[in-house]
């Protein structure tokens, strides 16, 4: 089947949209990784390979 | 991607993915999050386990479903999504443990030839940054799209 077989080799996911997920998008679901997470980038900051470009 | 994945819902705005993990424990709800930061466009992708009954989130559960490589792939299907829809953003990712932190690690050295054609792909050492090298105990990883 050529459709399945490219679906398949699709890199970019087919994502079906469902509103019941919206009421998480504001929450903070994982308040350690959030926090860990701004404490890199606080301690560490963006990386010069990046930023200096 | 080439490996097989779950298939995946999201909120509208592309921030909340679920899917469905299919193994020798039955299904379980995976939600995937990606949370903005204190920095404008950086934003930290977390994971964890759904509990359908109350929605409460756990991302320290091993679920242990037989199927790793199957949720890995779908991790980083999510991340193709998110950042089709978000071009400029960065997504940073550590795991909630040393093991989970390495698990990433080895997932993303599995997929590496296929994501590093897409993705810049930094990992966190020694508090710096350095271009990713898939044989290095990373304590995070920090991607964005080639553009």
């Amino acid at each position: 089947m050529k459709v399945t077989n490219e679906l398949k080799k699709r890199k970019t996911p087919i994502v079906k949209i469902d509103k019941s997920l919206d009421k998480f998008d504001d929450k903070i679901l994982f308040p350690e990784k959030l926090e860990k997470a701004n404490e890199m980038l606080k301690k560490i900051g963006l990386p010069k390979q990046w930023t200096t470009k | 991607m080439k490996l097989p994945k779950y298939p995946l819902a999201s909120s509208d705005r592309m921030m909340t993915f679920e899917f469905v993990s299919e193994g020798k424990k039955g299904l379980i709800h995976k939600l995937v999050k990606y949370q903005p930061t204190n920095l404008k466009g950086l934003y930290n992708l977390a994971f964890g386990d759904k509990a359908p009954e109350t929605g409460e989130i756990d991302d320290k559960v091993i679920s242990n479903n037989g199927d790793s490589e199957k949720v890995l792939a779908t991790v980083v299907a999510t991340v193709y999504a998110f950042t089709d829809k978000y071009p400029d953003a960065w997504v940073y990712a550590t795991g909630s443990t040393k093991a989970r932190t390495r698990l990433y690690r080895m997932g993303i050295s599995k997929f590496f030839d296929e994501v590093s054609s897409d993705f810049e792909i930094l990992g966190e050492l020694n508090d710096d940054w350095e271009t990713f090298k898939t044989d290095v105990e990373y304590e995070g990883f920090l991607v964005r799209r080639k553009l």
